[in-house]
């Protein structure tokens, strides 16, 4: 399968009135066409940032390493500066849907009309052309009534509609690499699966290499090929999604497993991960988790084991300094 | 004696809601002709789509929603309170027993009060302690028991994580000593490792201060864990109630159906089958007539679809109570 999207050691750091907080360090993945990489983890280990990063969207105190590389289609998309560069990969072959779909509309300009501009700008076509492909795309998504729809506002959708609405507009440019942050964690279960099942779809038919960012590991169990676990701004386990889910090496996707509730054993008792994320100003030297792990080594205690992720199975690769902790 | 702290009879809760000035006054009716009692000790779950009217329900049953119709009863130790009767003095009193613990830890919070204050205001307010030592034991015992660090009561919210912050509001609201909690989609902001943590503070203290909870959430897998009895509501309506157990073992109303197989599972073999329904949560404004669910069944029975069928909970087996109308419904 052809490689779509490669990211080399991205640090991604930002400058506050506090000092500089690293927010992703040493980050590399990669995401084939027709692949989908879920990234799993907390709130504040840096899946959203690492996302952002890609199509430069982080805000301007961000600063990125010089050798960080983000390689779409044989370009370094990092490096990129002038407007002519930046729309090829804001909406052009990358496109984003975000969690909250009424942030993400704007509120006072019809959906339809919405739909149209972000097609004019990155498609040469003329206005009614815009216009079929858009009431096309609604339709796919399942949205009946795309006339009456197209002219409506954001405010007078339903929550799961307007997420559907935004995958459309998502997808609508056809991108080859799919940014969704969060898509279903606004919904309702019964709308998360409609969502969840119209994205799988879709993904197939254009084989889209899709990043699907999540807190909620049975969400990515149900969509990804490959999955990452984020902790602080470092991956510390990435693998193929069932190698992971079953056979997790890392503690701290052991922990994120552990604390799910169980629906077949209503019984068993809930096992939180015990302490606290750290804030990023205290970010742990070396290894970010041991002030976490429930069985530190005598030197990782003390700081002393640098991070780095190594291939236990073949595609399976886990943080080394926790291979050997509990 | 009597085991039931709440009893909740009929009671329905509208609003009144005009499209713009000249548009005719219209009704919604969030909560209608609901039935339920919850015992002593229990954590009573309530689950359904947004919109259903969970957090109409409780509110209503804290005395911040004005109830239409029926009626909410809390029964106290040696005294009765009618929440339609209720005196201005008999509702302060109220408030100290059955209090609110809010979704979002980061909006509940003002951010320019410390720990301490926050936690202390209620006490404040409701004229609880005589004096500040008074206040500051209490604060201090009821901190610790939330199993918060007592060195953090002198900051401020924006130096904890969201974890630490529910458990600051989960201590504001006992710190009058109430009886009765509302925990409204109190775990939903937070992350899976720190949910855990919260669903099991929440449960030892009901143990610990003789708590009884109304839990209010969307997500099942957790209302599951936590809650003894769960009720599930569609539209304003309660369609299914039972025990936990029993609801997840033997759900039997088509809504309670397909809300439980759309939860996806960890196993990325077990791909769901997730039984979908069609359309959206209709309108409250105009809900359908007869049986609300009508729209959506994926099988209803011929009476049902053109809205013949009135609703109304039947007990199919001993405490398992299904809206009668889908009992028959696949």
């Amino acid at each position: 399968m052809e490689e779509l999207l490669k990211i080399k050691n991205l640090d991604v750091k930002f400058d506050t009135d506090e000092g500089r907080i690293t927010a992703v360090e040493n980050v590399s993945l990669s995401v084939n066409q027709g692949e989908v990489l879920g990234i799993v983890g907390e709130s504040g280990s840096g899946k959203s940032v690492t996302a952002k990063a890609i199509m430069q969207l982080n805000p301007g105190n961000t600063i990125y390493n010089e050798d960080a590389e983000i390689i779409i289609d044989g370009e370094n998309v990092i490096k990129f500066t002038s407007k002519e560069d930046l729309k090829k990969i804001r909406g052009g072959k990358v496109s984003m849907i975000f969690q909250e779909p009424m942030a993400s509309f704007a509120p006072a300009i019809k959906i339809g009309d919405q739909m149209v501009e972000q097609l004019l700008l990155h498609k040469n076509i003329k206005k009614e052309e815009a216009k079929s492909i858009s009431l096309d795309m609604l339709t796919r998504v399942g949205i009946t009534d795309t006339e009456k729809r197209f002219n409506q506002y954001a405010f007078e959708l339903s929550g799961g509609m307007r997420q559907r609405a935004m995958i459309a507009m998502a997808l609508s440019t056809m991108p080859k690499l799919l940014l969704a942050d969060e898509p279903t964690t606004a919904l309702d279960v019964t709308i998360q699966a409609q969502v969840l099942k119209l994205m799988k779809d879709i993904i197939k038919e254009y084989k889209m290499g899709v990043i699907f960012i999540t807190h909620d590991l049975a969400v990515i169990a149900q969509t990804a090929d490959q999955i990452a676990v984020m902790y602080l701004g470092c991956i510390v386990e990435k693998g193929p999604v069932n190698e992971i889910l079953k056979n997790p090496k890392h503690p701290y996707t052991k922990g994120l497993i552990a604390a799910l509730p169980d629906v077949n054993n209503l019984d068993a008792p809930l096992k939180p991960i015990p302490g606290n994320i750290p804030s990023p100003l205290e970010r742990p030297s070396n290894c970010v988790f041991r002030t976490r792990c429930p069985n530190p080594t005598h030197e990782c205690k003390e700081g002393k084991t640098p991070m780095g992720l190594i291939e236990v199975k073949p595609g399976h690769w886990v943080d080394k300094c926790c291979v050997n902790c509990g | 004696m009597n085991n039931d702290l709440i009893s909740v009879n009929n009671l329905s809760v509208e609003f009144d809601y005009q499209e713009n000035f000249l548009a005719k006054k219209q009704k919604i009716h969030a909560v209608q002709n609901i039935n339920i009692k919850i015992k002593k000790g229990s954590f009573f779950g309530l689950v359904g789509e947004s919109g259903s009217g969970k957090t109409t329900l409780g509110r209503a049953i804290l005395g911040a929603n004005k109830i239409s119709s029926g009626n909410v009863i809390f029964h106290d130790d040696n005294k009765d309170f009618d929440l339609t009767k209720i005196s201005k003095q008999e509702l302060k009193e109220y408030r100290k027993k059955a209090q609110l613990i809010f979704q979002d830890p980061y909006a509940a919070l003002s951010p320019r009060m410390t720990v301490r204050d926050i936690i202390a205001e209620p006490l404040e307010v409701m004229k609880i302690t005589k004096s500040k030592e008074e206040t500051d034991e209490r604060v201090r015992e009821i901190a610790s028991k939330c199993r918060l660090n007592l060195e953090h009561l002198r900051r401020f919210p924006h130096a904890f994580s969201g974890g630490q912050r529910q458990r600051i509001s989960i201590a504001r609201a006992l710190v009058s000593s109430p009886k009765f909690i509302v925990a409204d989609e109190s775990v939903a902001a937070l992350d899976v490792s720190i949910q855990a943590d919260i669903l099991n503070l929440l449960k030892s203290l009901r143990k610990e201060l003789n708590l009884t909870y109304l839990f209010i959430s969307h997500d099942l897998s957790v209302v599951a864990h936590v809650c003894d009895v769960v009720a599930v509501m569609y539209l304003g309506h309660i369609v299914e109630i039972a025990s936990s157990k029993e609801l997840f073992k033997n759900p039997k109303h088509s809504y309670t159906k397909a809300l439980l197989s759309s939860i996806p599972s960890i196993d990325p073999e077990k791909q769901s089958k997730a039984i979908e329904l069609t359309g959206e949560i209709p309108s409250a404004m105009n809900p359908p007539s007869g049986c609300v669910f009508r729209t959506r069944c994926p099988n209803p029975t011929h009476d049902c679809k053109e809205g013949n069928i009135e609703m109304g909970l039947i007990e199919v087996t001993p405490n398992h109570w299904v809206d009668q109308c889908c009992v028959n419904c696949k």
